[in-house]
């Protein structure tokens, strides 16, 4: 068991058929993949089904897990990550929907823009950046991966990374300017 | 300390954001010393806060109950170990009752045949913890 992971343990009693550790594993982990699925997806169903087959891995893998070099939460970003390009490839390969390039019109800093507007506002300008700046910008700053497991990820070095984050971080500026005028 | 100037610098901040915890571990110090001698470190970092501001008003979408249930309801378990124990177990005390049926009917012979109680004796002797000469036993 590679000691640095904090999942390890807890994993190695999954793979037990521990379903207590099955529940905490779940606790810690279905947030952070539900959002991750979500933001790369911008569809709530079809993120539930990406988290759904995530799991469905890791009680498969848990009890054949052997860390190597990577921890079990990279192995499970690389899993959703994954799930994730394949329905964004399909789905671009059928037809893009039209409104997924499209900044919402809707104003943004009016006086009083309540937090969830602001939300939506932001989920709506990340949907609609180009989806190797989204995907750079949706692991590095809300799954917090450090930059070269980011950048490993996405198959593509730190130096790309940081410019698709830059680019990513102006164009989400741009997007949410031109929906407030 | 690795080495950090403007250009490095303002590729840092326009990439990782105004939060030193973000910035590359290697490069944190050095781009934290930088950002306090510089002069035009301050409009760099105030620039890429206004940004992380923005994308950090996002929420995340909460996973439902539903999903929840649905995603626990695959993980493996242990088999029913206790089941399979008290079954066990249930044989284990057939199988004593039965042996000690058959040790009761013998040392019972043994009591009213007492020539063969020698004979009796052999054939059980690898049941030591079973006292069959006992009145309980043998009635």
């Amino acid at each position: 068991m590679n000691p640095d992971d904090p999942d390890g343990e807890l994993v190695r009693r999954v793979g037990e058929g521990d379903v207590h550790a099955a529940e905490a594993l779940v606790a810690r982990k279905l947030p952070r993949m539900t959002a991750l699925a979500h933001r790369l997806l911008g569809d709530r169903t079809e993120a539930e089904d990406v988290v759904q087959e995530v799991f469905l891995r890791v009680w498969k893998s848990a009890a054949s897990w052997r860390p190597g070099a990577a921890k079990f939460d990279t192995w499970m970003h690389r899993v959703a990550f994954n799930l994730c390009t394949d329905r964004l490839r399909k789905r671009r390969e059928v037809a893009l929907p039209e409104t997924w390039d499209a900044p919402d019109p809707a104003p943004l800093a009016d006086a009083e823009i309540s937090a969830e507007q602001q939300s939506d506002a932001v989920g709506r300008a990340l949907a609609s950046l180009a989806p190797r700046q989204r995907e750079a910008i949706v692991l590095t700053y809300y799954q917090e991966l450090p930059n070269r497991e980011a950048a490993a990820l996405m198959g593509i070095g730190v130096d790309a990374l940081e410019s698709l984050l830059a680019r990513g971080r102006r164009a989400l500026k741009a997007r949410l300017e031109e929906a407030d005028e | 300390m690795s080495r950090m100037d403007l250009n490095r610098f303002e590729t840092l901040v326009a990439a990782y954001g105004a939060t030193p915890s973000r910035w590359p571990e290697e490069e944190r110090d050095a781009a934290e010393a930088f950002a306090r001698d510089h002069p035009r470190a301050g409009a760099l970092l105030a620039e890429a806060d206004s940004i992380d501001a923005l994308l950090f008003a996002h929420k995340a979408a909460e996973p439902s109950a539903t999903l929840r249930a649905m995603v626990i309801e695959g993980a493996p378990r242990k088999r029913r170990l206790a089941g399979r124990a008290k079954l066990w177990w249930s044989g284990l005390a057939l199988a004593m009752a039965g042996a000690s049926g058959m040790l009761a009917g013998s040392a019972a012979s043994a009591a009213l045949e007492p020539i063969s109680a020698n004979v009796q004796m052999y054939a059980h002797e690898d049941v030591p913890a079973l006292d069959y000469s006992a009145e309980e036993n043998v009635l």
